[in-house]
């Protein structure tokens, strides 16, 4: 089987929806391929050029709790699907250092994203971009 | 399928692992709509019971369970054998002192009876095991073994645990094979279908694979998932506390030891546990099912006595019976028709209430202790019963001091009776080692008590895990007064001793403040129990999980409140410092005037007049429950004359009289400063001895009886109804109640609402006067030796140090006063305790408090002194092999003074031994033997004498100031005694004088700190009462709140002071010093020379303070923070 071949050969369905690549043991082998991918990385440990944090504007869907879409650099990037999300709470005992974030990782436009909320600021940012 | 239910939670009885208080668990679960919420600690049950009862009250359903440490399931043999990469770390140690451990967690939860007996058999097994390792950090200790969990795993559901479960650890670090073992060989410990794996999201952006890898296992196994969320914390808010408690618990500072590194471990609604395992639904549902499996119920109500053997044929009661009767043929000589109805009367309610057993169990300790010779007394409520007293459990005659069953045990409430008895602290491990002989280790535990987090150890925990160092962390706890910690600021802002506190910096530690505020009440660590004892019929480990205690006993998980919510019968074997004292003071006299000459001071008749003049004297230091501060000032105001008399002492100071101020009408009344008029004519007996004043519980069911013709039984309901917060509904039916059937029985309406007015007023307040009955009777025993053995006495209170209210140095000094002379020790007479010496006429203080001073050298002393005397400081150190920290504190104290000879023909002094020590230890380190006539040869670099005609060579002010450093005992004289021409000089007068002087009038006074109380006042103003002492008596000021601001950093800092006020001198009120200003004083002797009080004098923050008035070692802080209540009280009158 080529590099990647099992993620291609995936089916994402219908725009929009989440892509729940974790759901069951069919979907295992672009578990593995995902996980084993080089791309693959928390926003935050990027290093170099491709890692941002940038404020951006974003669209709320309150009634799934995630984000729908976001605009950077004056392009709007609607969020096919969640992959990812986690939350940071660190050095709250440091008011100058101290992180509270609420962070999903998404694809939109072809692109993964790292989008996180940041609860002390109460503002969007784009903290990551792997493309 | 909807809903949810938390089966992982970690309450703040998880031990620096959990944020949640019980109280706002329960409260949390009703708001969030869940009906059911299980508990989940690490390593035990210690909130369980509370936990049981409070939520099945507030309507939801309490699951019970445990977060276990297990040893490894995934691999066979030792994780270190294992290739490197196939090692799983080992996560941090959990769980609290002793039954910490390190390894990886299970969740376990209770079904029923079986799986609750079986959990706490099974944590008990792991607990016990672990010995006394003492690996602090744990290892192998505490760890459930799989030969354990699948033998007791009946009635208990387990979840493989969160991310430090094997199971869980295994499939994050990416060994799945070890992971599917695990889960495979745990499952196989359970029941099919009692085994769940537990997905946990803790919102990390591993949680998704981790949760998916784990549900894949489940399918693969055939095994069920269950959602939990590790609950840790009630609110996202909370996350730093628990990150504070977690570091601390780890000894490490933030951040986070546990690598969480988000907030996410909140106890979320159900929505939200659903929203976050959407792909799972199954894994919601399960917690329902799990939920609706548990079904506990503990039978709380019932009763469960241990087991005692009966002869063929008897029962229980037939045996206690046979021995009450005879009992009372020895008590009552001749036995009275009353004393004879009044029996029948309580053998019939005990047999009714089912109670037999539990007096057989109380009587057959202390007949034990009989036998052997320890002194004992029992205490509280049970001296309300004739067949206590019969049986020979308590002392005090109840039918001659009015004492009613019904306030002990009332027919209509089924209740565990409660009988504490007092030992001899001295000889109380031996009833222990009896209790244990008697019932069976396996039935026998220790209760625990648990330590909660005060200002002081809040402040401590915050700015440890801020990472502070120690000494500013000492130095931010060190002033702080005895308060709750969520009072910080307040105390901060207002309190004059912290006007330089380092934490009133709110900039720079407002963090601090507020963790600190918030860590109030939070339990810190288990502690055990002074004396309560749990004994059980079956094993007590199928009652309560147990484990080690740090002083290596065996103790429960429960408190005795849980203890007594379960039925189980608590015994308080509680050690009393005043037993040993009374039978040291008997000792000692008869070694000196004879055994027959000094009678047994517990069977005394209570008619000495001499005794009760030097209670009315005030001379009460050392006498128990009578030589406080207050109550030396009650004594000068109530004159005791009789036995009642001590009895209404000992229950007029106590905070509930105080509070209802019932002292001052008793005084006014005993004085014939004001008319005895009572409302009913019923209530005159019953009121005769307390001047018509309501003070004791037993009097509130009298009058009830009286006048409204209530039962005794009912009339005791009647006051505990009043006694408790009642509704304004509930009240009013009371109230309706008395006043109908007081009508009834011919009182007039005004007059029925005039007692139902007084009966409400004191009902609260009252004391029972069973228990300071029985209390009296030591008080008049220590009292009488007092009055007859004073040198004795002195030296007994000292040997039994800590107890009491003063320090041994105030009570030595009051010796002096009784023209006790006092002698400093010395290796050639003194024991280890202090002697007496001269015919009773002086005190030699013993080698055992001496600074430095170690087992091993006492022993080498009295061994070699029982061959000859020493000679020398030579030959001293040959024979016992002094260490030279201890040598030179017995050279400076005088200990060996007038040993040997210099070639100035005189003996060396104390600098010469001084100067000579190291050398000599050096020589007969080297060579194991030294010259004869070493100190001959020697003394070269000494100090010159300062005086000479003392054999040390010293001057009173160095032979003082050693004494106070190495003993805490002013020996030589009264630190003031040396100062006396400088403060007389300066206007001040002498506690002895303080008698003559007018009321009112302006004063000085001068005294070295003894106490510094500050309660609270009910307008909530400060007030504090120092007790200090010059060489003549002892002084009584009080500080009240404006002068209190001026002086409040002296008196927390200083050691002695003078004080400027006003001298109270009235009959009503007695005699203190109401103070303007307190000032430093730096005691000198006339030559100028400063006296160090150093170790003699302690300074500390004001507030209650450890050991008080001869109260037994569990009472003492409670007696002190209530005395300080009472201080107020007066003072404020």
């Amino acid at each position: 089987m080529g590099h990647n071949a099992a993620i291609r050969r995936f089916d994402a369905k219908k725009a929009g929806q989440p892509l729940d690549l974790f759901e069951s043991a069919s979907r295992l082998p672009i578990v593995l391929e995902l996980l084993s991918s080089p791309w693959i990385r928390r926003g935050s440990q990027v290093d170099g050029p491709r890692r941002v944090e940038v404020e951006v504007p974003v669209v709320w869907d309150a009634e799934r709790a995630r984000p729908c879409s976001f605009i950077w650099k004056e392009k709007r990037y609607v969020i096919d699907a969640l992959v990812q999300q986690w939350a940071v709470e660190s050095l709250w005992w440091e008011r100058s250092r101290a992180r509270s974030r609420r962070c999903f990782r998404v694809i939109a436009r072809g692109g993964v994203y790292d989008l996180a909320y940041d609860r002390i600021g109460g503002r969007w940012l784009l903290v990551g971009v792997v493309d | 399928m909807s809903g949810f239910v938390h089966l992982h939670v970690h309450s703040t009885f998880s031990f620096m692992d959990g944020a949640i208080p019980l109280d706002g668990l329960i409260e949390r679960a009703k708001q969030l709509g869940m009906d059911a919420c299980a508990l989940t600690d690490h390593q035990g049950l210690y909130g369980a019971i509370r936990f049981y009862r409070k939520a099945r009250a507030a309507g939801v359903r309490p699951i019970l369970g445990a977060e276990i440490v297990v040893e490894a399931a995934g691999v066979f043999g030792q994780e270190a054998d294992l290739p490197p990469d196939a090692r799983l770390p080992s996560p941090l140690p959990v769980g609290s002192a002793r039954a910490r451990a390190a390894g990886f967690h299970l969740t376990l939860l209770v079904r029923n009876m079986t799986g609750y007996r079986n959990l706490c058999t099974l944590l008990s097994r792991a607990h016990l095991r672990a010995g006394d390792a003492n690996d602090d950090l744990g290892g192998a200790r505490s760890v459930v073994t799989l030969a354990d969990l699948a033998r007791l795993s009946e009635g208990l559901i387990g979840l493989s645990g969160c991310t430090n479960g094997e199971v869980g650890a295994s499939v994050l670090a990416g060994i799945r094979s070890r992971a599917r073992d695990a889960a495979r060989r745990l499952a196989g410990c359970f029941a099919p279908g009692d085994f769940y794996v537990e997905l946990v999201h803790t919102m990390t952006p591993e949680s998704q694979r981790y949760i998916a890898s784990l549900a894949d296992l489940a399918t693969s196994l055939g095994l069920p998932v269950v959602a939990t969320n590790d609950v840790h914390y009630l609110k996202r808010t909370d996350a730093p506390l628990h990150d504070v408690l977690a570091a601390v618990g780890a000894r490490s500072a933030l951040p986070n030891p546990y690598g969480r590194t988000n907030a996410e471990l909140y106890f979320k609604s159900a929505a939200d546990m659903r929203r976050l395992f959407s792909s799972y639904p199954s894994a919601c549902d399960a917690t329902l099912e799990i939920a609706a499996r548990c079904d506990l119920d503990l039978g709380l109500g019932q009763f469960h006595f241990p087991g005692v053997e009966v002869p063929r044929g008897e029962t229980s009661y037939s045996v206690l019976s046979k021995m009450a009767w005879r009992g009372l043929e020895e008590r009552y000589r001749p036995v009275t028709p009353e004393s004879v109805r009044r029996l029948q009367h309580e053998m019939a309610v005990i047999e009714q209430l089912g109670f037999p057993e539990y007096f057989l169990v109380v009587k057959d300790i202390v007949d034990f202790a009989r036998s052997r010779g320890i002194r004992y007394s029992g205490r509280g409520s049970a001296g309300d019963s004739i067949v206590s007293y019969v049986l020979g459990i308590t002392d005090a005659d109840p039918i001659a001091h009015s004492l009613l069953f019904e306030r002990f045990l009332n027919p209509s409430r089924r209740q565990m009776p409660d009988i504490d008895v007092d030992f001899d602290s001295a000889r109380r491990d031996e009833v222990i080692a009896y209790i244990y002989k008697r019932f069976g280790a396996r039935h026998v535990a220790m209760v625990a008590t648990v330590n909660t987090m005060t200002a002081k150890s809040a402040v401590r925990c915050a700015a440890k895990a801020l990472g502070h160092k120690a000494d500013t962390i000492n130095a931010m706890s060190r002033h702080l007064p005895w308060v709750s910690a969520r009072k910080i600021r307040d105390v901060l802002a207002t309190y004059p001793e912290c006007r330089s506190h380092p934490l009133r910096d709110e900039a720079r530690h407002g963090l601090l403040l507020d963790l600190t505020e918030r860590l109030d009440h939070f339990p810190s660590h288990l502690g055990t129990h002074l004396g309560g004892f749990l004994i059980t019929r079956e094993p007590v480990d199928t009652w309560s999980p147990l484990q080690w205690a740090a002083k290596g006993t065996v103790v429960s998980q429960y408190d005795k409140d849980d203890i007594e919510a379960l039925g189980l019968v608590k015994m308080d074997i509680l050690g009393l410092r005043m037993h040993s004292a009374i039978s040291e003071t008997v000792e000692l006299a008869r070694a000196r005037v004879g055994a027959d000459a000094v009678p047994e001071p517990f069977l005394l008749p209570h008619d000495d007049p001499k005794v009760y003049a030097t209670i009315a004297a005030a001379d009460t230091v050392g006498m128990f429950q009578l030589e406080s501060s207050g109550q030396r000032n009650l004594a000068m105001r109530l004159q005791e004359r009789t036995f009642e008399d001590i009895i209404a002492a000992i229950s007029l100071f106590r905070p509930g009289p105080l509070e209802a101020e019932m002292i001052v009408p008793f005084i006014r009344r005993r004085h014939g400063l004001e008319p005895v008029i009572v409302p009913h004519p019923a209530m005159g007996p019953v009121l005769a001895d307390s001047y018509g004043v309501i003070v004791y519980q037993e009097q509130v069911l009298q009058v009830a009886q009286g006048v409204a013709g209530f039962t005794l039984a009912e009339a005791d309901s009647f006051r505990r109804a009043m006694t408790k917060d009642r509704s304004r509904e509930e009240m009013e039916s009371l109230h309706g109640e008395f006043v109908r059937r007081s009508v009834a029985l011919g009182a007039t309406p005004e007059v029925a609402e005039e007692v139902f007015r007084q009966l409400q007023g004191f009902a609260a307040y009252g004391f029972n006067k069973a228990h300071a009955a029985c209390f009296a009777v030591v008080s008049y025993a220590s009292a009488w030796l007092k009055t007859y053995y004073p040198a004795e006495f002195a030296a007994a209170i000292v040997n039994n140090e800590p107890m009491g209210f003063y320090s041994p140095r105030l009570v030595l000094d009051d010796a002096r006063r009784h023209d006790i002379a006092l002698l400093h020790p010395h290796v050639n007479v003194s024991s280890a305790a202090c002697t007496v010496e001269h015919d009773g006429r002086a005190i030699r203080v013993g080698l055992r408090g001496l600074h430095n001073m170690n087992s091993r050298l006492l022993r080498a002393i009295s061994d070699e002194r029982a061959l000859r005397p020493f000679d020398d400081l030579t030959d001293f150190l040959r024979r016992t092999r002094a260490e030279v920290d201890a040598a030179e504190s017995l050279i400076r104290v005088g200990a060996l003074d007038s040993l040997g000879v210099t070639d100035a023909g005189r003996p060396p002094t104390r600098d010469e031994q001084l100067a000579l020590l190291p050398e000599l230890k050096a020589v007969l380190g080297r060579e194991g033997s030294a010259g004869e006539r070493a100190l001959m040869l020697a003394p070269s670099q000494a100090r010159e004498a300062t005086d000479l005609s003392h054999p040390s060579g010293w001057d009173v002010v160095r032979r003082l100031g050693a004494e106070l450093e190495l003993t805490g005992l002013a020996i030589t004289c009264h630190p003031l005694e040396l100062a006396a021409a400088d403060l007389e000089a300066r206007g001040v007068t002498w506690a002895k004088d303080l008698a003559r002087c007018e009321d009112r009038t302006r004063i000085c006074v001068a005294g070295v700190r003894e106490r510094a109380q500050t309660p609270r006042t009910r307008s909530g103003k400060r007030v504090c009462f120092l007790t200090l002492e010059d060489h003549t008596g002892l002084l009584d000021v009080v500080v009240f709140p404006e002068a209190l601001q001026r002086s409040g950093e002296t008196i927390v800092k200083h050691r002695c002071y003078i004080v400027e006020g006003v001298l109270q001198n009235n009959a009503e009120r007695g005699i203190a010093v109401v103070a303007d200003i307190v000032r430093p004083y730096i005691v000198r002797a006339p030559g100028g020379a400063a006296v160090r009080l150093r170790r003699g004098v302690g300074t500390a923050p004001m507030g209650p303070f450890r050991g008080s008035a001869g109260h037994t070692d569990e009472e003492e802080w409670e007696i002190a923070g209530r005395e300080q209540d009472a201080k107020v009280g007066a003072a404020e009158r």
